[in-house]
């Protein structure tokens, strides 16, 4: 760390809109703690009921992915990198909510997430209704622990096309954010 | 049938079902850690509840939020009752949401779209909550 205050990084957060950062391990007492705190924060807002829960909804999906993520790495016996640290902010873009998470992952592991999201930004918001009933109705492989509706329900509820980016950390890891315009 | 009681917490919702009045109410919050676990148990109610059940089923939801993980599984339920239907059963669901909120509503209609059964959706007024 360059200096021991943090003004650079609260000038960051000002400039880029952020409302609300979070950096470190999502573990579901932090989720649960976070999103209550989100939505008391939203409530102060006088903001639009249905738009305060997609915020929330949003936020939700994106941490659970998270720590979805780095348990199924748990699970593989990974331990490279505390995959449980992560970052979301929620920030304000005029009068949109921006929800963004970026996490390290594996690059083998992001192939199938970003044909998805190519293939849902595809999509209108009708064609996005069909995909969730169809995700609704698929049977989920035992093992499993995911639904598969994280990314559309995500798609339906923002605005703008889901966006992201990788950076590269080395040959097998790369730093993946996920941007939600609501 | 014996009854299944689960006390709500943040993330998890209030589970209350009655096997011998066929109430079954699920309110609150439901994001939980793990969803398809937590649901495991209530879904193994359900199907046991669904075999043997002779009377009239009612299924109340009063949900303010459930992520997608939840979502399955509630559609896993609302099986069971199509599946009573299907055999000529008395079944009915009422889906409470808050007014305010309209994609709340949205989600009690791709959950109706997907079932034969009466499936009554129900506005409730914000303040009153």
């Amino acid at each position: 760390m360059k200096t021991m205050d943090l003004f650079d990084m609260r000038e960051t957060l000002k400039t880029e809109g952020i409302l609300i950062c979070f950096a470190g391990p999502f573990s579901h007492g932090i989720i649960e703690e976070l999103g209550n705190a989100v939505r008391r924060y939203l409530e102060t807002m006088q903001m639009k009921k249905a738009l305060l829960m997609d915020v929330f909804s949003v936020f939700i999906e994106q941490t659970q992915n998270v720590r979805n993520y780095a348990q199924k790495k748990l699970t593989e016996g990974n331990t490279e990198y505390d995959f449980n640290c992560g970052i979301v902010i929620i920030g304000r873009k005029g009068n949109k909510y921006v929800v963004s998470s970026g996490n390290i992952v594996e690059k083998k592991d992001l192939e199938e997430a970003i044909a998805r999201l190519a293939e849902l930004n595809r999509l209108d918001k009708d064609g996005l209704k069909a995909a969730y009933r169809e995700q609704m109705r698929k049977v989920i492989p035992s093992g499993k622990t995911t639904s598969g509706l994280g990314f559309i329900d995500m798609s339906r509820k923002a605005s703008e096309p889901l966006q992201y980016s990788i950076r590269e950390i080395n040959e097998t890891y790369c730093f993946f954010t996920l941007r939600a315009v609501i | 049938m014996e009854k299944l009681f689960l006390p709500g917490t943040r993330s998890t919702p209030e589970i209350s079902f009655d096997g011998t009045s066929g109430v079954l109410t699920i309110s609150g919050e439901s994001y939980p850690e793990n969803s398809f676990e937590y649901y495991k148990p209530i879904l193994a109610w359900v199907s046991r509840f669904a075999q043997t059940h002779t009377g009239p089923a009612t299924l109340n939801i009063n949900l303010n939020y459930l992520n997608t993980g939840s979502i399955k599984s509630l559609m896993d339920i609302l099986d069971y009752f199509e599946e009573m239907h299907g055999r000529g059963g008395d079944v009915v669901i009422y889906w409470h949401y808050d007014d305010e909120n309209d994609r709340a509503l949205e989600t009690a209609e791709d959950f109706k779209a997907e079932v034969t059964f009466p499936f009554n959706i129900i506005a409730i007024k914000s303040e009153a909550k």
